[in-house]
C-alpha cells in the first residue's frame, strides 16, 4: 500500500479522499490555491503544499505542478477526487511516465470513454444497449439525414467530444438535419477542437439510473447497485438516491450485471459509474427501455448513497485497487440493504434562479441524530468559515438510511429541518420542497422538470 | 532516472494560427493533396473497367479486391511506390503503379507486407522499376522482419522493355535474391498464385514458405506459345504448369484451391501460424493514446511556402500519444529538436528542424536562423541518433532542411568532420529509422538526416516536399556567376544579351522548380510515398507498430536501461 499520497482535489472532495486514506494507514498530502491555504479542509493533510492563485486554471488544473508537488512531496500516488483533473488522460499518462500511480483507470481507457461516440461503440461491442442512431462520427449532412430518417425524429446532432449539454442541436425534421449539420461540426471545431458529430434519437425526459461498478486489476469486476439521480437542474444533480424506484429487483439485478460485465469487458479499473437512460414511458418507440449513455471513469459526487446500502468503502476500494490489491468478495457476498437518499447543499439561491452565493457562514449545524434512521454529513467546512468564489458552491451533502425508502425520506427531512445554516442563502429549502413533493415520494418523476419545485404558494 | 520523464507540450491551434491564415494555408495545401487524391485514384484504377472486366470474365479477382480481402476488415492499407512511373510512356502506354501494388497491411493482427501484381494493367507484368519497387517492398520486409503475402498474377516481364528491366543489378532476377535474402533470415513468406505466371512471375512464388494455387493457375518457365516458337510443340500453358502438375507432381507449390477467395482465405490462416505481434508486451504497461492535438490541425500550422516559419513542439504534439515528450539536450544547438514520445503506446525517437530565428547557443546573446545545420545541432543529433541505436528505439526522422551552414566559420568549426561523423552514424545504426521529408529536403542536409541515400526503412514526402541540391533561384545565381554582379543584377549593357541572360536564369529556375516536384521524386523512386499532412500521425503508428512486432529479431532494450538517460544526466546544469 502507498505511504503518501497527494490528494489533487480540494473542499468537500480532498476531505472524502483523507479520510478514506486515513482509513487505510497512508498519510494524506494536499494541495492547495492561495485562496485555499487557510481552510480547515487542508489542516486534515499531514502536508501542505500551495500550488498557484485562486482560479483553478492556475492551481487545481495545473497538472505538471501538481505531479511536481507529488514527487518533491515523496509521493507514490496521486488521486484526483472529481472534477478537476479526474478525468484527464493526459494528466494521468504524465504521473505514469514520472512513476507516480494516478487513482483511476488507464490513460487510453479515459481518453475512449471522454468520446462520446469511441465510449458508445465500446460499450456497445461490450453489450450494453445504446440509444439508436449513427454508428460513430458522421460523413456529411447527407449520412446525418439518412441515419435521421432511420431512426426517427426529433434526433441530436452531438459534437464528439462536447460534453456538459454544450455543442449539441435538436432537429424536427429532414431540412432542420441538413441544415445544422454543418453549423454543429463547424461549432464543434471551433469549441472543441474537433469537427466530429454524431447523431443520436432525441429523446424527452427519461430518468437518469447510473451503475457503481469497482473492478481490479485481475479482472474480477462487481456492481454496487444503481442510483437514481433525475432530479436535476440542468443537468446539475440534486437529490440522489440508491436504489431506484423505477427498477424492478429482476432489472435491477440485470442492470448491474450488465454493467459489471461491460465494465470488465472494456478493461475498466478502479471505481467507475456507468450512466443509463431509462426511456419515459410514453416514448413510442422502446417505452421505458435503458439506454448507455456514458460512463465516468472516476468515483462521483453521489457515492455515499451506494456506501450506505452495501457497506462498502468505495474511497478506500479504490485506492486499494489502483495499488493492487485484489477485491476481497465477490458478487454474491454484496448485500444490499435499506435506502439511502442524498442531498447536495450548495450555496446557491435557489429563488434567484440558483444564483451562487459565495460568503461567511455565520452558523453551520445539523442534527445528525435528527432522524429514524441515520444520517451521514459528508462536508469540509466549519462555523465561521468563508466560502470562496472560485470553486463549486457545493457546502456538504446530507445522505440519510433507513431500512425503508420511506424512511430514509423522513431522514433527510429531518436532518435538513434540524439544519441551522447561517451567513449565506442555500439550496435546503429546495430539498425540503422536494422531499416533501407527491412527485417524489410516489417515486414516480424524472429528469424533465424538479419534483415538488418551485413550490407552490403558501396562499394556495 | 529510469523513469522516462515525458512533459507535456503544445498547444491549442487556435493559440498558434489566426483562423484567416489557418483558413488560407488549408486552401492553398488542399489544392495540392486534391490533386495527390486524384493521382492516387488514377494509380488504383489500373487501365480501367475494360480490364477489370476481363480479369472478371476469367473468374478471378483484381488485385485491390483480392488486397480488400485479405487485410483485416476495418484496417487501413498503408501503399508505398504508389507513384512509381507516374507520367512516364512506354511507346503509347502507361504502368499506373509499375504495375504492382505493395503494401503494409494488417491480417490477423500482424502487420505484413503485401506484394500484388496489378492484373488490370498489362496481365501483371513486370515494367521498367516494377522489379525495383518489388524488391523495395522486400528490403523493408526484411529490415522490420514483416511477413510478406505475395499475391502472384505475372506473365512475366513486358519484353518491348525488356532491356530496362531484365540485365541490370537490381534487373528482375534480384526479386529471386531478395526472396533467398528473406527466407534466409528467417522472414515468413506466402504465396497465392493467381493466374498466368511465366518466366519470371513462374520463379517469384517458389522460394515462398506456402505456396497456393488456385484451379486456373499456372507457373512455368515458358508458357505454351514460347513451346510453340521454340519446340513446335502444341501444349497449354495451363496443362504444363496448372497445379496438377506443381501440386501433385513437381513439389513447386503446396496446396490447391478452388478460386481466388478460397486462396486468401488458406493465406490469412497461414499469417495467423506466425508469431502475433510482441507491440503489447513492448509498450511496457502503456496503451494506445491519441495525440493531444488532432493531426488535422499540422494543415494550418506547416505553410506551404517554404521561407514560411512554424513551430516544430507543434508538429511533434501532433504525432506523439497524449501530446508527452521528453526533449533531449534541449539547451544545445536548439536548431534541431530531438527527443523520445510514445506512439501507439511504443517509445519513438524524433528527430525534427526547428524552424525561424532562435537563440545561437554557439555564440552569447546572437542569433541565426534554424533549419539549417550548425556544429551542435549536428552533434546533438547524432549523439542522439547513435544513443536510440544502443537502445533499440526506432526514429522518425522529419527533415524541413536548407542544409548545412557554410562559409568561414563553418570550415573552420569543422563542419566537414562533425556532419560526417552524423553520416557515419546513420549508416552504421541498425535500429529502424524512417524519414519523413516535412518540406524543405536540400543538400547534404537531406543526407545527414536519413535521407534516402541512407537507406530509412520507409521515406515519405508531402505534397509540399522539395528535395534538391538548392532551391532553382540559388543554382541561377551560381550558374550565371560569371554574368552577375556584387549585388546580383546583370553586369551586362547589351539589351540582347540581358534578355538572353534573363531567359536563361529563368529557364533554369523553372527547370529546377520542376524537378522538386515530388511527384518526379515519387516516380524515380526517390521517395517511397506521396502522403497527406494529416496522414503523418497514422504513418507513425505504422512505422511504430512494425518496429516493435517482431520480437527477438532486434535489440529493444527496456527503458530502465536506456543510454538516453546518460545523456540527460550529463547534460542537468551544475548544481
Amino acid at each position: 500500500m502507498f505511504h503518501r499520497l497527494l490528494i489533487a482535489n480540494r473542499g468537500e472532495v480532498a476531505a472524502r479522499i483523507a479520510r478514506a486514506c486515513r482509513d487505510l494507514d497512508i498519510q494524506p498530502v494536499g494541495v492547495v490555491s492561495e485562496a485555499d491555504a487557510d481552510s480547515a479542509w487542508a489542516k486534515e493533510m499531514d502536508e501542505v503544499c500551495c500550488i498557484g492563485p485562486g482560479a483553478p486554471t492556475d492551481s487545481y488544473l495545473r497538472g505538471e505542478r501538481i505531479l511536481q508537488a507529488a514527487k518533491q512531496m515523496r509521493c507514490t500516488a496521486i488521486h484526483p477526487g472529481w472534477g478537476f483533473l479526474a478525468e484527464n488522460a493526459q494528466f494521468a499518462a504524465l504521473c505514469r511516465q514520472h512513476g507516480v500511480t494516478f487513482v483511476g483507470p488507464s490513460p487510453e481507457l479515459m481518453a475512449s470513454m471522454g468520446l462520446k461516440s469511441p465510449a458508445k461503440t465500446a460499450m456497445r461491442a461490450a453489450g450494453l444497449p445504446v440509444i439508436p442512431g449513427s454508428d460513430g462520427p458522421l460523413a456529411d449532412a447527407e449520412e446525418a439525414a439518412r441515419v435521421a430518417a432511420e431512426v426517427g425524429f426529433p434526433v441530436i446532432l452531438k459534437a464528439d467530444a462536447g460534453g456538459g449539454g454544450r455543442g449539441m442541436r435538436l432537429c424536427h425534421n429532414d431540412k432542420e438535419v441538413r441544415e445544422s449539420f454543418g453549423l454543429c461540426s463547424t461549432e464543434a471545431l471551433a469549441n472543441f477542437g474537433s469537427a466530429s458529430v454524431y447523431l443520436e434519437k432525441y429523446l424527452t425526459g427519461g430518468r437518469h439510473i447510473e451503475v457503481q461498478v469497482l473492478v481490479d486489476n485481475y479482472g474480477s469486476a462487481v456492481h454496487l447497485g444503481e442510483r437514481e439521480c433525475s432530479v436535476q437542474r440542468r443537468h446539475q444533480k440534486l437529490t440522489e438516491e440508491s436504489p431506484s424506484p423505477a427498477l424492478s429487483d429482476v432489472e435491477r439485478r440485470e442492470l448491474g450485471a450488465m454493467a459489471a460485465e461491460a465494465a470488465r469487458r472494456v478493461g475498466y479499473t478502479g471505481a467507475g459509474t456507468i450512466e443509463f437512460l431509462r426511456a419515459s414511458p410514453n416514448e413510442e418507440v422502446g417505452p421505458g427501455k435503458l439506454y448507455f449513455m456514458e460512463m465516468n471513469t472516476r468515483l462521483q459526487v453521489e457515492h455515499p448513497v451506494s456506501e450506505l446500502v452495501t457497506g462498502i468503502d468505495l474511497a478506500a476500494w479504490q485506492i486499494r485497487i489502483a495499488a493492487g490489491e485484489a477485491l476481497d468478495f465477490t458478487q454474491d457476498d454484496i448485500v444490499f440493504r435499506g435506502h439511502a437518499v442524498e442531498a447536495r447543499i450548495n450555496a446557491e439561491d435557489p429563488t434567484l434562479d440558483f444564483r451562487p452565493s459565495p460568503g461567511t457562514l455565520t452558523k453551520f449545524s445539523f442534527d445528525l441524530e435528527a432522524g429514524p434512521g441515520k444520517l451521514r454529513l459528508d462536508t469540509h467546512l466549519k462555523q465561521g468559515e468563508t466560502v470562496p468564489p472560485h470553486y463549486d458552491s457545493l457546502l456538504g451533502k446530507l445522505i440519510a438510511w433507513g431500512e425503508t425508502r420511506d424512511e430514509a425520506i423522513a431522514t433527510l427531512l429531518a436532518g435538513l429541518q434540524s439544519a441551522q445554516v447561517e451567513g449565506l442563502p442555500t439550496t435546503i429549502s429546495l430539498h425540503e420542497s422536494v422531499l416533501q413533493s407527491d412527485a417524489f415520494r410516489s417515486g414516480d418523476y424524472d429528469t424533465a422538470s424538479i419534483p415538488g419545485w418551485p413550490p407552490v404558494a403558501a396562499s394556495n | 532516472m529510469a523513469h522516462v520523464p515525458l512533459t507535456s507540450i503544445g498547444k491549442d491551434v487556435t493559440l498558434e494560427v489566426d483562423s484567416a491564415t489557418s483558413t488560407k494555408r488549408r486552401g492553398v495545401l488542399e489544392e495540392r493533396e486534391s490533386v495527390l487524391r486524384e493521382r492516387r485514384a488514377i494509380v488504383e484504377a489500373g487501365w480501367g473497367k475494360k480490364y477489370v472486366d476481363r480479369v472478371h470474365q476469367k473468374g478471378k479477382l483484381t488485385t485491390r479486391e483480392r488486397l480488400d480481402l485479405l487485410v483485416d476488415e476495418g484496417t487501413r492499407q498503408f501503399e508505398v511506390g504508389t507513384f512509381v512511373n507516374w507520367g512516364r510512356k512506354f511507346g503509347k502506354v502507361e504502368s499506373p503503379g509499375a504495375g504492382v501494388v505493395t503494401v503494409f497491411a494488417q491480417i490477423e493482427g500482424r502487420w505484413c507486407i503485401v506484394i500484388a501484381n496489378d492484373n488490370t494493367v498489362a496481365s501483371g507484368s513486370w515494367w521498367p522499376r516494377s522489379p525495383e519497387k518489388i524488391e523495395r517492398a522486400q528490403e523493408i520486409a526484411l529490415k522490420l522482419k514483416l511477413p510478406v503475402v505475395y499475391l502472384v498474377d505475372c506473365s512475366g516481364l513486358y519484353l518491348p522493355e525488356q532491356g530496362l528491366s531484365f540485365p541490370g543489378r537490381t534487373g528482375a532476377g534480384h526479386i529471386f535474391k531478395k526472396n533467398s535474402e528473406l527466407s534466409d533470415k528467417g522472414v515468413p513468406q506466402i504465396a497465392g498464385v493467381f493466374g498466368d505466371c511465366i518466366a519470371g512471375g513462374g520463379y517469384m512464388p517458389i522460394i515462398s514458405d506456402r505456396v497456393y494455387m488456385t484451379e486456373i493457375a499456372y507457373m512455368v518457365i515458358a508458357g505454351a506459345a514460347l513451346i510453340k516458337g521454340a519446340k513446335s510443340q502444341h501444349l497449354s500453358s495451363l496443362g504444363i504448369g496448372g497445379p496438377e502438375v506443381h501440386v501433385h507432381q513437381s513439389g513447386c507449390a503446396d496446396v490447391r484451391v478452388p478460386d481466388d477467395a478460397t486462396a486468401i482465405r488458406c493465406i490469412r490462416g497461414e499469417i495467423a501460424g506466425t508469431g502475433s505481434s510482441s507491440n503489447d508486451f513492448y509498450r511496457f504497461g502503456a496503451g494506445a493514446l491519441e495525440p493531444n492535438f488532432p493531426a488535422e490541425d499540422l494543415e494550418a500550422l506547416v505553410p506551404t511556402d517554404h521561407r514560411m516559419v512554424y513551430s516544430a513542439e507543434e508538429v511533434l504534439a501532433r504525432l506523439t500519444d497524449g501530446s508527452l515528450f521528453w526533449e533531449i539536450l534541449p539547451d544545445r544547438g536548439k536548431e534541431m529538436m530531438v527527443g523520445v514520445g510514445r506512439v501507439n503506446g511504443l517509445y519513438m525517437g524524433f528527430i525534427i528542424n526547428r524552424q525561424g530565428i532562435l537563440d545561437d547557443t554557439e555564440h552569447h546573446g546572437a542569433k541565426k536562423p534554424a533549419g539549417i545545420l550548425y556544429k551542435q545541432g549536428i552533434a546533438k543529433t547524432s549523439a542522439f541518433s547513435r544513443a536510440c541505436d544502443a537502445d533499440g528505439i526506432p526514429i522518425l526522422w522529419l527533415q524541413d532542411v536548407s542544409g548545412f551552414d557554410i562559409g568561414v566559420e563553418a570550415e573552420q568549426l569543422g563542419l566537414l568532420g562533425y556532419g560526417s561523423s552524423l553520416i557515419y552514424t546513420n549508416s552504421t545504426n541498425s535500429v529502424p529509422m524512417f524519414t519523413v521529408l516535412l518540406r524543405k529536403a536540400s543538400g547534404a542536409g537531406y543526407y545527414a538526416m536519413a535521407g534516402h541515400p541512407y537507406e530509412p526503412v520507409v521515406q515519405l514526402s508531402t505534397s509540399i516536399t522539395r528535395q534538391a541540391v538548392m532551391e532553382g533561384r540559388t543554382l541561377a545565381i551560381a550558374a550565371f556567376n560569371t554574368k552577375l554582379d556584387d549585388d546580383f543584377n546583370i553586369a551586362s549593357t547589351d539589351p540582347e544579351e540581358i534578355e538572353a541572360i534573363e531567359a536563361g536564369m529563368a529557364a533554369t529556375e523553372a527547370r529546377i522548380e520542376a524537378d522538386m516536384d515530388p511527384f518526379r521524386a515519387a516516380a524515380q523512386m526517390d521517395t517511397d510515398e506521396i502522403v497527406p499532412l494529416a496522414d503523418l500521425r497514422a504513418w507513425a503508428e505504422v512505422f511504430a507498430e512494425t518496429s516493435y512486432q517482431a520480437m527477438g529479431t532486434r535489440r529493444v532494450k527496456n527503458p530502465r536501461i536506456w543510454s538516453l538517460h546518460d545523456i540527460a544526466a550529463l547534460s542537468e546544469p551544475r548544481g
